[in-house]
């Protein structure tokens, strides 16, 4: 495989692991209005906890990790990810149930720093700095693939889970789930007087965006074989938030157009370009300035994204549209004159002045 | 706190209570915002509750709907009480609210606020969405002729599909209005439904009022206007400084002395000869 195709199956692999990630966010936050900082942790522990059940014990390995149960793909994938869920859990069940938006921000970013910390000095958990290395390549033995054909593999098996949670996630955010996840982005308290237990709610979007979080993050350790505490630093978070907010908050297109621009164009494209010269590993730097760039302009120029959330229009419903009555005459009239033939008797209640 | 006489009932309820609140209060940092207020409800009127700015009247709404909770007293809602509950109990039990400042779903269709209103839906529940899709569907649907109903009843069809952020002042506190209506309410807080629309508009929000109390829906509403309040009323409760003043039609709280100098003031002066 030549170099050229080493780099589009690398990139399109990052196209769809960030399109999953982006999934998760976005139901937490672009769908029910979570804002979560440590987003970026829950991705870290699907990533460790796929690794660790997918490499074997770890004495004599170098290493130093818990579990090490040589589980095969994409069981230790799944547990990776319904672990990161279970966190997210226990997380909203102290934070969610109390805090609200900035403090509750203000905690998950500390959450982030804290487990960050946690991962990169505890070394008997997961590696410390050094993190997990050599992790099996997911049916590389079975079908005899080296490091140049498990690339293409792995990035088309990604295609296709990306491709299924997507699926799911259409699913829920065009049901009345996703509706009631967005009435309490758009009105907490509205929802709640509408009889949504907001709490219960905001914790099945957590619980759905920590799993995507957890297989995206899952996926990446299988992709490269290693993970480290290198590779989810805090300000990572802030990655997959400018993902969604370029693509387009509450739209599972935009994110795939997000992760396209983001990831792929500005984060990992740069990293391929030539070196400049008298300034080797400057390029590289770059992504951080590009995505800065971006976000300023897409929030001045185009706050909705490339591809803002759609309305869902009355004959998505599939009721046969119809002939409002008089009555429905009134909202051209609001505002300048009496509707007429109303449905409804109006009173005359303003022919006198009003109290004071 | 001054008892005049109950009214008799000018809907088809039977009299009974169906909210009941004594000695609520709540005090913010020390300062009483209610203090003591007592009053019943009864099924079926359409009632008022007036005072002066600052009596307390959007906080006594605010935790009659579970918005906010109160420091000391108890809520009855139907023989039930509620007190403290948090908001979606208490709109469970029946008891729906509007706001003083009209707060839309504003990234959600003027459709979809209303298909949003209808309590724990089986479209809620993910098992059901994927493993039950048909009931779903089959419950959205009727979810939808409703509300497309209730659109065109409150004149909002036309808009169905736009956000309801793009709404005119008006516009919003019909659509509060029929989406709390969505789901057939008991009891229907309304938070000034008039305050801020035009006098064509203030006509037909009092005939939707008359429409819901003739449907069996009681109605508690805060109101300024007392035109409206004098025509569409059958009992006031005047609130000031956190306490219920008095209760009684209106008619007969021209003639309290308290409610005159706490409320009506210079109005019923004109009218009366002191």
């Amino acid at each position: 495989m030549s170099g050229t195709w080493y780099y589009i199956f690398t990139l399109a692999f990052f196209l769809f692991d960030y399109f999953i990630l982006a999934m998760g966010l976005n139901i937490q936050y672009g769908e029910t209005g979570i804002l979560n900082f440590a987003y970026i942790g829950f991705v870290a522990i699907g990533a460790y906890v796929t690794g660790v059940l997918s490499l074997p014990s770890s004495a004599g390995t170098g290493q130093y990790y818990i579990l090490g149960l040589s589980l095969p793909f994409p069981v230790n994938l799944l547990l990776g990810g319904l672990t990161a869920s279970a966190f997210a859990v226990l997380v909203a069940l102290i934070a969610l149930r109390r805090l609200r938006t900035d403090y509750l921000a203000m905690v998950l970013i500390s959450l982030s720093l804290v487990l960050y910390d946690v991962c990169n000095n505890y070394v008997p958990l997961f590696n410390g700095a050094d993190g997990l290395y050599n992790v099996p390549e997911p049916f590389a033995a079975a079908l005899k693939l080296n490091t140049n054909s498990f690339i293409p593999f792995f990035a088309a098996v990604t295609g296709v889970i990306a491709l299924f949670m997507w699926f799911v996630m259409s699913r829920v955010t065009r049901s009345p789930a996703g509706r009631t996840f967005r009435a309490i982005r758009d009105d907490e308290v509205v929802a709640a007087a509408l009889g949504k237990d907001v709490f219960r709610q905001q914790l099945k979007s957590m619980l759905i965006g920590s799993f995507y979080a957890g297989i995206g993050g899952g996926l990446l350790i299988q992709f490269s074989g290693s993970f480290n505490p290198t590779a989810w630093l805090p300000g990572e978070t802030f990655v997959v938030f400018a993902v969604i907010l370029v693509g387009g908050v509450g739209n599972n297109i935009g994110l795939l157009v997000g992760a396209l621009l983001v990831e792929t164009l500005l984060v990992h494209l740069p990293a391929f370009l030539p070196a400049i010269p008298g300034a080797p590993g400057l390029i590289e730097y770059f992504d951080a300035v590009l995505i800065g760039v971006l976000l300023m302009v897409m929030l001045w120029f185009r706050p909705q994204g490339v591809v803002p959330e759609r309305a869902r229009r009355a004959a998505s419903f599939g009721v046969k549209a119809r002939l409002g009555t008089a009555a429905g005459e009134l909202a051209e009239h609001v505002g300048s004159a009496r509707a007429p033939q109303a449905t409804t008797e109006p009173v005359a209640l303003t022919t006198e002045g009003s109290g004071p | 706190m001054t008892s005049v006489t109950m009214p008799e009932t000018g809907g088809p309820g039977d009299g009974s209570v169906i909210l009941r609140c004594e000695g609520i209060t709540k005090a913010f940092q020390g300062v009483h915002a209610v203090n003591g207020a007592a009053f019943d409800v009864v099924k079926g009127q359409v009632t008022a509750l007036i005072g002066p700015n600052g009596a307390g009247k959007t906080t006594l709404v605010n935790i009659l709907s579970g918005s906010m909770t109160c420091d000391r007293g108890h809520e009855f809602i139907g023989g039930t009480e509620v007190t403290n509950w948090p908001s979606h109990r208490i709109a469970r039990l029946g008891l729906m609210r509007t706001f003083q400042l009209s707060r839309e779903l504003g990234g959600l269709t003027v459709l979809e606020n209303l298909l949003v209103a209808p309590h724990q839906q089986p479209g809620e529940s993910l098992f059901n969405v994927f493993f039950r899709p048909r009931l779903v569907k089959r419950q959205e649907r009727a979810y939808v002729e409703r509300a497309l109903d209730l659109l065109d009843t409150y004149g909002l069809y036309r808009l169905r599909d736009n956000r309801a952020g793009e709404l005119s002042g008006g516009q919003k506190k019909l659509l509060e209005i029929s989406r709390a209506v969505m789901v057939s309410p008991q009891v229907l807080l309304l938070d000034e439904p008039m305050a801020g629309v035009n006098p064509a508009l203030i006509d037909r929000i009092g005939g939707y009022i008359l429409d819901l109390q003739r449907s069996g829906v009681t109605v508690l509403m805060i109101e300024h206007n007392l035109n409206v309040v004098e025509q569409i009323c059958d009992h006031v409760i005047v609130l000031a400084e956190g306490r219920t003043l008095a209760t009684g039609r209106l008619s007969e709280l021209r003639q309290n002395e308290q409610v005159v100098k706490a409320y009506l003031g210079e109005v019923i002066d004109a009218g009366t000869d002191r």
